[in-house]
């Protein structure tokens, strides 16, 4: 997929447009006439340039001093010799699709999970057949590339991002754990490098700043101030990092003709959270504290006794449930969680009790109502 | 009751508000009951506590049997109102050693099942009797079995550190807040461990819990399985604290580092031996007050066995790391007073090291039976579902 991703970048812009070559006789090259009738062991190569088929020892005459144009009579265009293969179909209107095919799949290589709703990524994929189509069949050709380019420039991180993602979905465990080494590596050696920037910055900053004083230049204090702000500004002439979605947003939006809906805005994963043993759950008293000792003979004489300390009988504990059974309906405000319960009260249910009561005769406080004791 | 308040001051706790909100519910459940006409069923002498009962059983519908033991028979059954809703129905049996009255295991459970509410504690949905004044417990339904299956069956069941930290951490929480609660639970043992479909360990069978006794007042030491049971018990200690669970946690915690029964003595006796093997000889001064309990007696000097250093522990659990053998060496300290208390637990650095615990949907569980059975079932529907997306999706001629 990278491979492919990666030719298709460079060269596969340039697979033939125009009519494709008659077909012929399979068995001889056009230009030495070498016939497979007499010498079996000859590959026919083409180029998907232009779809002329020549013999492997051709192609090596022609092609070994780089590019040139195409021997065949009348064709002249200019071949170069890695992108020679051997023909897969027979038909070469079907060897023809197929590259169209596999440039494109490099390009547009969105995953349905990248769209906010199925009927999007179909759209996209309509898009995408459109184009192919007019690819395949010769219409429009320029604007379509065109569009075509314009999408593979302005969206060419997410490509790549896909593009990798699909090479990780491959690696086995061992090879992505050897990736990500090298990430951390390549990461630990860029922060080195910035350091070590900042670091020269600084030390250059005070150098220029000794070499100053040193030569009776300028009056110290302004130049401390003038050079110190220098060193911290870190040099306006350092490239300024923007966000790269940021860009990639601007540039889709600059660019015309095509525009994919529906496309899932990215989020960032938050980090996990640390993990909590309690998982919010630590108890602590609100309306009381437990103190560590209470001057109270029958606690000092169970402190004391033997029996209750070789047990591991805990006096503290005891003290911390007298409270808590003493104070614990602090707590409780049943009002409260009648309100949270039931929500307000709707004023025409009350309104309509207390009609009710006053037809009957009797009175009843609406307030009250709720509570049955 | 003290036990029915405690909860409600956890800070971020839903437990207090489900508490009340049970509660609440049993209000309007009866001030429902108190205005309405009696139901069809209910005769119009019925007093309230009957149609409370009546109404509360008519909302479960008892399904097959799941299994059956001395004490109670277990079967599943659903909430008439929703069918998805399942639930366990524990149906007590009639004992013949408490032929007048509850039997007191039963009494247990419903006592503190009722008041603790929380994610890692099994729990209790309704109470109610059916005919000849049975005692039916409604619990959560939890079909995936217990830890113990999954201990003991190593050719089925594989399972890591991250996978270890993670029940123990579930264990360790539900532990601490029983004791919060001042419940002793007496009877922590891996088959008592059971999980919850998303894998979530649940404490069950409260049968053996109280709250912390007072000074002076006398509890039984014939409590907690003899492989879980620490040493104060097995020297008839009657005065004891959160301590005695703690040590069982610790046995667990071993026992699934060893995939089998950490210390499996065959008596009482049989048991102090193990332990002194294991983690020392309790003697004066390891152990300060321990030749004062009843069932104490000093060794001959020949069978001292010294409490072992760190490099045995390190030889027999090091799989969890040191942090992890540290813990496990705390939770097992000879010494009650010693020990490290359910708070201790959690607030130990193991949990925070690395690997951070499992998350509860990818611990390792076991299939079998029925539930096998429900999850192939969904899985064809899954699959038939997955067809259908595909072709709503444009086909991509390439690649």
């Amino acid at each position: 997929m990278s491979r492919l991703a990666q030719r298709g970048g460079t060269a596969a812009a340039t697979i033939s447009t125009t009519a494709l070559p008659m077909p012929s006789d399979d068995a001889i090259c056009p230009v030495c006439k070498a016939s497979r009738y007499w010498n079996s062991q000859v590959p026919m190569l083409m180029n998907p340039e232009c779809y002329h088929k020549i013999c492997k020892e051709c192609v090596d005459r022609y092609f070994s001093h780089g590019p040139a144009p195409c021997p065949v009579a009348g064709c002249g265009k200019t071949l170069r010799r890695n992108r020679f293969r051997k023909q897969t179909f027979e038909d070469l209107q079907v060897e023809r699709e197929i590259d169209i095919r596999k440039w494109l799949a490099g390009i547009f290589n969105r995953r349905e999970d990248e769209f906010d709703s199925l009927k999007d990524y179909n759209d996209y994929l309509n898009q995408v057949e459109d184009w192919t189509y007019n690819l395949i069949q010769n219409i429009d050709v320029e604007a379509t590339k065109k569009q075509i380019n314009a999408y593979k420039e302005a969206n060419q991180k997410d490509i790549a991002e896909n593009v990798s993602l699909a090479n990780q979905e491959h690696l086995t465990y061992e090879q992505r754990q050897a990736a990500e080494k090298q990430q951390a590596r390549l990461r630990r050696e860029a922060a080195r490098r910035e350091a070590e920037e900042e670091r020269r910055i600084k030390e250059e900053g005070r150098n220029s700043i000794l070499n100053k004083v040193a030569s009776g230049e300028a009056n110290l204090r302004d130049t401390n101030r003038v050079e110190l702000k220098r060193a911290s500004g870190r040099g306006p002439a350092k490239p300024q990092l923007t966000d790269p979605f940021l860009e990639d947003a601007s540039k889709g939006a600059a660019s015309p003709g095509f525009q994919i809906k529906g496309l899932k805005k990215r989020v960032q994963v938050a980090p996990e959270a640390p993990f909590d043993p309690f998982e919010g759950l630590l108890y602590k008293p609100q309306y009381h504290v437990v103190r560590d000792n209470y001057p109270w003979d029958f606690l000092d004489s169970t402190r004391k006794d033997i029996k209750h300390a070789a047990g591991g009988y805990d006096v503290a504990q005891y003290c911390a449930r007298a409270l808590c059974d003493a104070f614990s309906g602090l707590g409780v405000f049943i009002e409260d969680e009648i309100a949270a319960r039931e929500g307000p009260p709707a004023p025409e249910v009350v309104e309509q009790a207390a009609a009710e009561a006053a037809t009957s005769g009797i009175s009843v406080d609406p307030k009250i109502k709720d509570d049955v004791f | 009751m003290a036990m029915a308040l405690s909860p409600a001051q956890y800070i971020a706790a839903s437990a207090n508000d489900k508490a009340v909100v049970a509660k609440a519910k049993a209000l309007t459940i009866l001030s429902n009951n108190a205005n309405s006409k009696p139901s069809t069923t209910t005769t119009a002498t019925a007093d309230l506590s009957e149609q409370l009962n009546e109404e509360t059983r008519n909302r479960y519908e008892k399904g097959r049997k799941l299994g059956e033991g001395t004490y109670a028979v277990v079967f599943k059954g659903h909430l008439k109102s929703d069918p998805a809703s399942l639930v366990a129905i524990k149906k007590i049996k009639i004992n013949a050693n408490y032929k007048d009255g509850l039997a007191m295991d039963a009494i247990r459970e419903i006592k503190f099942l009722q008041e603790l509410s929380h994610p890692n504690i099994i729990a209790l949905h309704a109470v109610f009797t059916s005919k000849n004044l049975q005692l039916n417990l409604v619990l959560e339904f939890l079909p995936r079995g217990d830890l113990e299956m999954l201990i003991r069956d190593p050719k089925n069941v594989h399972y890591g550190l991250a996978d270890i930290k993670a029940w123990m951490v579930m264990l360790s929480r539900a532990v601490y807040f029983c004791h919060q609660n001042f419940v002793l639970h007496r009877d922590i043992k891996p088959n008592n461990l059971l999980i919850a479909e998303d894998g979530e360990v649940k404490l069950a069978d409260f049968g053996l819990a109280r709250s912390f006794a007072d000074p002076y007042e006398k509890m039984t030491f014939e409590v907690i399985t003899r492989w879980y049971r620490p040493p104060e018990l097995l020297y008839k200690a009657r005065h004891y604290s959160g301590a005695i669970d703690v040590w069982s946690v610790g046995t667990v915690f071993a026992e699934l580092i060893l995939r089998k029964p950490w210390m499996t003595g065959t008596t009482d006796i049989d048991q102090i031996d193990h332990i002194c093997q294991n983690c020392g000889t309790p003697l004066e001064e390891n152990w300060p007050g321990v030749s004062k309990l009843d069932n104490y007696v000093p060794p001959a000097p020949s069978a001292i066995h010294p409490i072992p250093n760190k490099a045995t522990w390190l030889g027999n659990f090091g799989t969890v790391g040191p942090q992890g053998v540290d813990l496990l060496r705390r939770m097992v300290t000879l010494d009650p007073s010693k020990r490290i208390t359910a708070r201790g637990v959690l607030e130990h650095e193991w949990w925070i090291s690395d690997p951070r615990p499992t998350k509860k949907e990818q611990l390792p569980k076991k299939g079998g039976g029925e539930e096998k059975m429900g999850e192939d079932l969904k899985r064809t529907g899954r699959d038939f579902e997955a067809d259908g997306r595909v072709d709503k999706v444009a086909r991509k001629l390439f690649p």
